[in-house]
């Protein structure tokens, strides 16, 4: 259990929305910072994962006769010996938890765990782990989303799909239609903190630090895995480094490691390799797109019509909602949006920073430069004509909130859009081409409930405890903030203590909802206790110190829970955004340089300027590496395919670093959100969207040629 | 990463005498096999891939092999110097081919460790070549075929190579230096010699299972770089702008009187199995009328054979694009 303690005490200033610094910072600048891994046992065994190396297949021979008697080899464990363990989730038709390992001889993709040895040190078992001889009778994979033997099924993944209207009465009505294919490749989320998992168990207690983005639900699924009551499982996961939606399944490597402390009787941990970050804790899919768009001469769209595939592994689900932008982003009476799912012999794709929108977003801001180009009319007021003041995908219900014509018009103020030459290809600077884009983000809304637990002691000062996850974001501190503004305390009296199962459960630390459902509880867990205090009058050190008297503590616990939209005569909102690119391409060797990147942001109540800003600085510089360097690249040379990734190496892997960076600018609009009384939204995924589509249709307007792929590389320009 | 042993030597002498086998040079190495040791950023990264598994590793960063000394027109750098050292050294300060070809590698963390000597012996970034779970390749697996071929290559060479191996020489600093004619000293248990860096590779259209010429035992101790009368510059392109190897590069060393190619030396990185001398390039170029139609000519006529599968088909026209814009730059001719 890790605690944070803040400097300044005793003072009760309103925090709200300033940006005071990080809680954790010190922690983590100094290294302090106790990573899941930190918190294993000393005296923990060591596995390593042995992965397939087909993509599909039966294991035939696991012969571990060699690997055992290299030194220090403890165990190898495989589908022979392992205990069994019950899939979490099972029943579920589009949710169902990743299988944990060693359960059968099936191979399901390249890098499938067929075995593992657990030794002394790590570098025993990655010694005797090559001397581990698998063979395997092998079947034919498919893996390419192109091969006519995958089976596409039509199975409407988080509810994606969606009619509206009459779309051939839309396009009937256009005066013209733009109609293309959109490619983006896959993504691998590539976290800098490998992730770990140790196990340690007591009988049927089992002990957990592991690296998730969910304890809560973490700690549900080993407890279903095992058949042990709830109580008995704990996951500890005080900090991580970097997750960017990676961590938010109970994923085989967790199983892993309890599989491995049940057989040999001691804690285990496993740290996967970079190699297998690629293959063991999911990946943004591949898509492939199909946008048409109908429009009046004046620029009314009459018809939208966006269908996208993409891969999911065969014994996988991946709710991912390619559409969900499109779906409510423009006022269209006449739409229809399609998600298929293709299911290959790949590693399970999962969530990435955005999951689907950051997909789906490219093809329509795209498609919707093209229109813009198609009439002639600029990219921003095509936008900000065809604004949905109210939710077209929820009967038209009002928003909660929404500033995305605000977003739009700042972010063209800060770029100087208007000072632009808008004929393509017009600005020059020596060998240097320059071109401007833009692209709107409207954020899909998601939330669940939240439960936490608030604590005030004898001395006046207070405690925060729930399961919820600090991934690098600022929980750690908007918590604080959000707690010590309403109880009246100086940051530095409130301690926060998250990133345990054991505390009361919290919804994911992803899909940007849980700044919103934490900030809410809280709220509502200081009413609570406010009132057990019987406290009328201000809060304050004193106040809240007399009103506990002579006891120890006096604690509440309240749940957030999300409001019924139809109830509220309003249309929960997620954030929007405005993303303005400036780049420079070279006109002879096609590289493109981001010169300026513009942010401007509706999330709500900012609950911390300082991290909210950091939310989307990352996101932008996740969105240039989604737009121009990122691809993880699936092996398709000619032979038996095998489905190896041919870049699982972060020196092949490219994600953007400082050079490909510019000072990226931003600005948040709007106020609070109507819908709950903090006010917040979310503001974690925002950030990236947008950022391909508006990079990509600035080097439409520098260079006049339109690529509908990402990552945008030089070769596709010259 | 398979066991070893690690031992540092204190001199020349011993380090020769330790290595017996020709590892150095092969493209494989396996637990019969001692070989050399600098900053370890490619030796340790094919040991930890599994692609190699030496059984001892003689440390040579020690020893007395760091200094740049500049001995009349020729800078003389020892092997054992590092990346970071030799950009930031003052006999480079206006060397600009060779202090960029160094400050546009890899990245400051990497460059620190990394040594000149280990950099002009480092091996392909070929993905195939560095996944031992790869049966094709030709490299690591003669007779086994080219996994590349037809597979990812968007980094592979298309000049020095064929059907047989496509694998680049990734090198920036010895494209630099054999465009300087630097030559490397070295030293073996019968002594000494020295050749042009243009002779310590081999292509991979003459024999991918070796990158190299040297003899067991045989160390590089220095390399000696003629410092040319002459404007020199480097250019890399390269999807990220930093920390990546190139697509294409260019070195370029020329010297323009009177409108007239008096000399001119040309390197591609990139494309080659070998660090790349332009020769054709040249040949066009040498004492002709310096204009952009000409090093058009120029670069057309060194990629002319150039040897392209499906994921390379666009690396001749980057190349000709590449050079021609760096011999514009580096002599400043506009028309
Ligand atoms: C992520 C990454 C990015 C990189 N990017 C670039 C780049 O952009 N451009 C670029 O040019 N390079 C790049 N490199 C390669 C890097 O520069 C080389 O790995 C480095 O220069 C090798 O030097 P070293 O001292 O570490 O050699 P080592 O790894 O120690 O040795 C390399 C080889 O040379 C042999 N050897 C070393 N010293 C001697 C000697 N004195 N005599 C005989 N044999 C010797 C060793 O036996 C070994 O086979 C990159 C490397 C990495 C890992
Ligand atoms: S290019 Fe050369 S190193 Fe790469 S797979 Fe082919 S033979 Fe092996």
């Amino acid at each position: 259990m890790t605690t944070t303690t803040n400097a300044p005490a005793g003072t009760a200033t309103p925090v709200l929305g300033a940006g005071v610094t990080r809680v954790d910072g010190p922690l983590k600048v100094t290294g302090a910072v106790p990573y899941a891994d930190d918190l294993a046992p000393r005296d923990a065994l060591v596995g390593v994962l042995v992965g397939s190396t087909i993509a599909a297949g039966q294991i035939s021979l696991v012969d571990a006769s060699d690997a055992l008697a290299a030194p220090g080899v403890v165990a190898v464990i495989s589908h022979h010996d392992a205990p069994s363990v019950v899939r979490p989730n099972e029943a579920s038709a589009d949710e169902r938890a990743p299988r944990p390992p060693f359960q059968d001889a099936t191979v399901r993709f390249h890098g499938d765990h067929v075995a593992m040895v657990v030794a002394q040190t790590r570098e025993e078992a990655v010694h005797a782990a090559t001397l581990l001889h698998v063979s395997y009778d092998v079947s034919e994979p498919v893996v390419d989303l192109n091969d006519p033997r995958a089976t596409r099924e039509d199975d409407d993944p988080a509810g994606a799909d969606s009619t509206r209207g009459d779309l051939e009465r839309g396009l009937a009505e256009a005066d013209v239609v733009v109609a293309a294919d959109y490619v983006t490749g896959d993504n691998t989320n590539n976290p800098i903190g490998l992730f770990a998992a140790c196990a340690e168990w007591d009988g049927e207690s089992l002990h957990m630090w592991a690296t998730t983005q969910w304890p809560s639900n973490t700690a549900d699924c080993l407890a279903e895995a095992w058949g042990v009551p709830r109580e008995d499982v704990r996951v500890e996961c005080p900090y991580l480094g970097g997750g960017f939606g990676s961590g938010l399944r109970p994923w085989p490597y967790i199983h892993a490691a309890a599989i491995a402390a049940k057989v040999v009787g001691r804690p285990v941990r496993v740290v996967l390799s970079r190699p297998q970050m690629f293959t063991d804790v999911g990946h943004r899919p591949e898509t492939v797109q199909h946008v048409r768009l109908g429009a009046r001469r004046d620029g009314t769209l009459t018809a939208v019509e966006h269908t996208a595939t993409i891969p999911v592994a065969v014994d996988d689900d991946n709710p991912e909602n390619v559409v969900s932008g499109t779906r409510q982003g423009y006022a269209v009476e006449h739409l229809r949006a399609d998600v298929d799912q293709v299911r290959l012999h790949i590693s399970p794709p999962g969530s990435m920073r955005a999951p689907g929108e950051a997909q789906g977003n490219f093809a329509l801001e795209t498609a919707l430069d093209e229109l813009a180009v198609e009439l002639d009319i600029d990219p921003v007021r095509l936008r900000l004509h065809n604004d949905a003041t109210t939710n077209p995908d929820q009967d038209d219900l009002p928003w909660s909130s929404k500033a995305l014509d605000q977003c739009l018009r700042r972010g063209a103020e800060l770029i100087g859009w208007d000072d632009r030459d808008p004929a393509p290809r017009s600005m020059r600077d020596g060998d240097q081409l320059i071109g401007y884009g833009v692209a709107a983000v409207s954020f899909f809304y998601f939330q669940q409930p939240c439960t936490v637990r608030v604590v005030v002691r004898r001395d006046g000062t207070a405690a925060v405890h729930c399961a919820a996850m600090d991934i690098g974001t600022g929980t750690y501190t908007v918590v604080t903030q959000v707690a010590a503004e309403r109880l009246g305390l100086g940051l530095g009296d409130v301690e926060v203590v998250l990133g345990d199962s054991s505390l009361p459960p919290s919804p994911p630390a992803g899909g940007s909802g849980l700044a919103t459902a934490i900030s809410n509880a809280v709220a509502l867990a200081v009413t609570a206790v406010l009132d057990d205090l019987d406290l009328s009058g201000a809060p304050g050190r004193d106040a809240l110190s007399r009103a506990v008297g002579a006891r120890d503590e006096v604690a509440a616990e309240a749940t957030a829970e999300p409001p019924d939209p139809a109830e509220m005569g309003m249309s929960p909102s997620g954030a929007f955004g405005a993303k303005f690119a400036r780049v420079r391409v070279d006109a002879d060797l096609g590289l493109v340089r981001v010169e300026r990147l513009v942010s401007v942001i509706d999330c709500g109540q900012v609950l911390n300027e300082r991290t909210a800003r950091s939310q989307v600085i990352g996101g932008a510089v996740g969105g240039i590496g989604h737009a121009l360097l990122e691809h993880t690249v699936t092996d398709l040379h000619a032979g038996p395919q095998t489905g190896r990734i041919t870049n699982a190496h972060m020196a092949d892997y490219l994600i953007a670093v400082n050079a490909d960076v510019p000072d990226l600018e931003v600005e948040f609009v709007g106020g609070p959100d109507r819908l709950n009384p903090v006010g917040v939204k979310g503001v974690g995924e925002v950030g990236l969207c947008g950022v391909a589509a508006a990079i990509g249709n600035a080097v439409f307007h520098a260079t006049g040629r339109r690529v509908r792929r990402l990552p945008i590389t030089p070769d596709l320009l010259l | 990463m398979h066991p070893f042993t690690y031992t540092r030597v204190d001199d020349v002498e011993a380090a020769s005498a330790a290595v017996t086998t020709d590892a150095v040079s092969r493209a494989v190495q396996g637990p019969d096999d001692t070989v050399f040791i600098a900053g370890g950023t490619t030796q340790l990264d094919l040991m930890r891939d599994g692609v190699w598994s030496p059984g001892t590793l003689v440390d040579v960063s020690r020893l007395p092999l760091a200094d740049v000394e500049l001995d009349e027109d020729t800078l003389v750098v020892g092997a054992a110097v590092t990346m970071a050292d030799l950009a930031r050294h003052e006999a480079v300060a206006d060397l600009d081919v060779l202090r960029d070809s160094l400050l546009l590698a890899a990245s400051p963390q990497l460059r620190s460790m990394a040594t000149v000597g280990g950099n002009v012996l480092q091996r392909t970034r070929c993905r195939y070549f560095r996944d031992p779970e790869v049966t094709q390749c030709n490299k690591r697996r003669p007779g086994s075929g080219c996994a590349a071929i037809e597979g990812t290559a968007r980094t592979h060479a298309v000049l020095g190579v064929d059907a047989g191996c496509i694998a680049v020489h990734a090198s920036d600093l010895a494209v630099a230096l054999v465009t300087l004619d630097a030559r490397v000293r070295l030293h073996g248990p019968d002594g000494g010699r020295t050749i042009p860096v243009a002779d310590l590779h081999v292509r991979a259209d003459v024999d991918p299972a070796r990158d190299n010429v040297l003899a067991a035992g045989e160390l590089v101790t220095h390399l000696e770089i003629p410092v040319p009368d002459a404007r020199t510059g480097y250019l890399k392109v390269r999807d990220r702008a930093s920390y990546e190897f190139a697509l294409t590069s260019a070195a370029v060393v020329a010297r323009v009187e009177d409108g007239i190619l008096a000399h001119v030396a040309v390197g591609l990185g990139g494309v080659g199995s070998v660090p790349w001398r332009a020769t054709r390039a040249e040949e066009v170029l040498r004492g002709q009328r310096a204009s952009l139609a000409l090093f058009e000519q120029a670069a057309a006529a060194e990629l002319a054979d150039a040897f392209t599968v499906p994921g390379t088909d666009f690396k001749p026209e980057l190349a000709r694009r590449t050079l021609v814009r760096q011999l514009r730059d580096v002599t400043e001719v506009t028309a």
